[in-house]
């Protein structure tokens, strides 16, 4: 899973410099459009986001107590944030489809449409990795002597949210 | 599990700063400053996700410091880029 992990990072690393430097190139254009953004909306996902990571760290601390049924509630009151961040997300998308804004407006929305939906999948696969996990504690397949799935469930759902910790205020806030 | 409720929470706060870069800019932060500001605290968001909820600060070696290293380039990198033509 660590390569996995480390090969989604490198390709979200240089979506984040194409963006970047992009940018540099076309200064005015950038900040103009950043302004039609919905900024608390991305602050909004950004607390459900870091909240989901905190409950996978508690579910991850239940599992090495033993208490599987603690560790797929955990993962459950995740999952609900990740599903929360979807439906917000899909809502601020849906009200820039609304403006007839597309990723062929320009240069920026291009990023901003086609960086949220890369990140909008590997949420969406992310809780398919959390329901699985928290399936198989709730059944009792994981103890406190073997919870290796777990763990690696919430190495995945933390680089989710550790790559939108970098899009935020790369794309919402710096300007 | 206090110390990950408060990690949690300075994450939290540390968001909320981040949102409040454009009072800053209103109270006279120059974009630079700005710029390095919210980069540095989205270290500091990055790096206690990386360290203590991924849970890195337990590997020995190498392998502790590729994800720190990736942010860190990547976030000197975004700073670097967002200098070459200041506003």
């Amino acid at each position: 899973m660590w390569f996995f992990i480390f090969a989604e990072l490198l390709v979200f690393g240089i979506f984040f410099l194409a963006y970047a430097f992009a940018r540099a190139r076309n200064v005015e254009l950038f900040n103009a459009s950043q302004l039609q953004l919905d900024r608390l909306s991305g602050a909004i996902n950004t607390a459900l986001l870091v909240t989901s990571s905190y409950f996978v760290v508690r579910a991850v601390e239940r599992i090495h107590h033993g208490a599987a049924r603690a560790c797929a509630y955990w993962l459950a009151a995740a999952m609900a944030c990740g599903g929360a961040f979807l439906l917000l997300k899909l809502g601020e998308l849906g009200a820039k489809m609304e403006a007839d804004i597309s990723m062929s407006t320009n240069t920026f929305f291009m990023f901003y449409i086609g960086l949220g939906f890369f990140h909008f999948m590997h949420v969406v696969l992310g809780m398919v990795i959390l329901g699985a996990v928290a399936l198989k504690a709730w059944r009792g397949g994981y103890s406190a002597a073997e919870h290796t799935g777990v763990e690696t469930g919430a190495s995945y759902w933390h680089m989710v949210d550790l790559v939108w910790i970098v899009l935020f205020p790369l794309i919402y806030v710096l300007r | 599990m206090k110390g990950a409720t408060f990690l949690w929470l300075l994450l939290l706060a540390l968001t909320a700063l981040t949102m409040q870069s454009a009072a800053l800019a209103a109270a006279g932060l120059s974009a630079g400053m700005l710029v390095m500001l919210v980069l540095v605290v989205t270290l500091a968001k990055g790096y206690i996700v990386i360290d203590h909820f991924m849970a890195l600060h337990q590997v020995n070696g190498a392998w502790r410091w590729i994800v720190p290293g990736w942010l860190l380039l990547v976030l000197g990198l975004i700073g670097y880029a967002f200098n070459l033509n200041p506003t």
